[in-house]
Formats: structure tokens, sequence, C-alpha cells
């Protein structure tokens, strides 16, 4: 195994990103989380992280499809069962 | 039957698109979100998404019953918007952003002195800024990072499902989505100093 059994800052830092979005291997996730469960610093820049990217999602959450554009979408749908 | 066969020519054509109706209204509202955050405009994106349908519709034979119809369906959009509308504008401002460095805005408002001052600061700055903001924040991205921001925020997309949708390899999506986030914040600190929120926040008055 080469793998370390601790990550320092700056491996964190490095991950960082894809540990947000839970894009690391289970082994990683698990030493980032250990690294942040005893590092206020690091944790601290998570938590940030964290919370601007769920409050853009919340943001520029789902509009709703115009009720025109269904309207139109249903149609051209219903033309190409009779185009065939 | 193998399982994982295409099941064009199986079903009569207006069943075929049936089935294919039956699979995209559902997709309709996050096509129409993609498309409106991509092309900036509600008329533009309204005609996006009635292009990709069609298209979609006419090459659904193509689509491979089982997989992600999601992935695929965003793939025929956004192939049509970029097609279309690619190159149509280059900010000057993008190129600023492209030199973001990571954690912008926790630097900044630390600069400011905020992380001192409130046990949240993040979202001390991300309260005042509203969804209007923050759309505005997004269409100052280039293309290519609007689009990976686009399908990440709004459809809440994985890596894996992001580059199915954009024909990219993962490790692009991954580098592209890094940046774009670190250019949106560097967009929505500018929006917050405009709107005079970076004093408000400097002042305590926030």
């Amino acid at each position: 195994m080469t793998e370390p059994e601790r990550y320092t800052c700056e491996d964190v830092f490095r991950r960082l990103d894809d540990f947000l979005d839970r894009e690391l291997g289970p082994t990683e996730m698990e030493l980032v989380q250990r690294h942040l469960d005893s590092c206020e610093q690091c944790a601290r820049e998570h938590r940030f992280e964290a919370r601007v990217i769920d409050s853009i999602r919340g943001k520029l959450a789902h509009l709703r499809a115009p009720d025109l554009l269904v309207k139109r979408v249903s149609r051209l749908l219903e033309d190409e069962k009779h185009r065939r | 039957m193998e399982p994982g066969a295409p099941p064009t020519g199986a079903a009569p054509p207006g069943d075929e698109t049936a089935d294919f109706e039956r699979l995209l209204m559902p997709l309709l509202g996050s096509a129409y979100s993609t498309a409106f955050r991509l092309t900036r405009n509600a008329a533009d994106a309204e005609d996006l998404v009635q292009e990709a349908v069609l298209l979609a519709c006419r090459g659904f034979g193509g689509f491979e019953a089982g997989t992600n119809f999601k992935a695929w369906f965003f793939r025929i959009l956004t192939n049509a918007y970029f097609s279309k509308y690619r190159q149509q504008r280059r900010r000057g401002t993008a190129v600023e952003l492209e030199d973001t460095p990571e954690l912008y805005l926790y630097l900044q408002t630390a600069s400011l002195g905020l992380h001192a001052k409130v046990t949240d600061p993040a979202e001390a700055l991300m309260n005042r800024l509203d969804a209007e903001l923050v759309g505005a924040a997004l269409q100052e991205l280039p293309d290519e990072y609007r689009a990976v921001a686009a399908l990440y925020f709004i459809n809440d997309m994985t890596y894996d499902d992001i580059a199915a949708s954009l024909d990219v390899p993962i490790g692009t999506v991954r580098s592209r989505l890094h940046r774009a986030r670190r250019m949106l914040q560097r967009a929505l600190w500018r929006a917050a100093q405009e709107h005079g929120i970076v004093a408000d926040l400097d002042a305590g008055t926030a």
C-alpha cells in the first residue's frame, strides 16, 4: 500500500473541489474527511465553499418551462407521430 | 433478443414517438432552465429547446434503451446550442475571470474581516446576492465554462453525466467545472462590490 494514512492540509486543498462533489474514491473521501475532522482551518474553508455552492445551486434552481413552450413541444411531437 | 438491443424497428413509429415523449416531458423544465442559462434570453431558450426536441425525436432510433436518456438529450441540446450560438461574442471580462485563484470569496471575505465578525461568512455574503445577481454572474462566463456550470448547478449532474452530455472527457469536465466555480466567485464578488454589498458587510450593517 502506497496510500498515506493521513493527508496534509496541502493534500486536502488539492482535493477540495472533488471532495465537495463526492467525486473521490472511497479511501480518498475518508482521508479528506478525517483531516477535516481534525483541522479547523481546512474545515472552515470546506464549509465556506460548500455553503457557496449550495447557495448558487439554490439561486440557479429550475425555471418552469413556459406553458406556451410545453404546448409547442406537444404539438411538434403530434406532428412527428403523423409525419412517418 | 439480446439485452440492450436497440428497440428500433420493433415498435411502430407512432409508438416510438410516444416513448420519446414519455421520457422527454419530465425533462422540459430543466432543459428550458439550462437553455436559458446558455442563450441568456427566454426567446432563444424556447427556440433552442424546440430545435433540440425535434432533432432528438428524429434521432431517437439512435438512443440505446436503458442508457441515460437525460445525458443523451442534453448532448443534443448543447450541440445545437454550440453549433448555432458559439462565437457570437467574447467578453473582455472573461480573460480576467480565467485567472481567478482558489478560495477567492473565502479570501476576499477574510481580508474584509468578516470571518471575525460573523459565524458563517459565506452565508452572510450569499444571503445578500439574489437570484438575479447570481444568474447575471453566470452569464459572464465564457461558453464552455457556462455550459459545464449550468449542467452542474441546475441539473445536479455528476461529472460522468456532464461528460456524456457535452461529449468531452471527464478530466475536461473536472478542470472546467473547478475553474468555472472560481470564475463565478469572482463575478459574484464584483457584483457585490458594485451593488454596495461589500461596503455594507464592511460596515457591519449587513
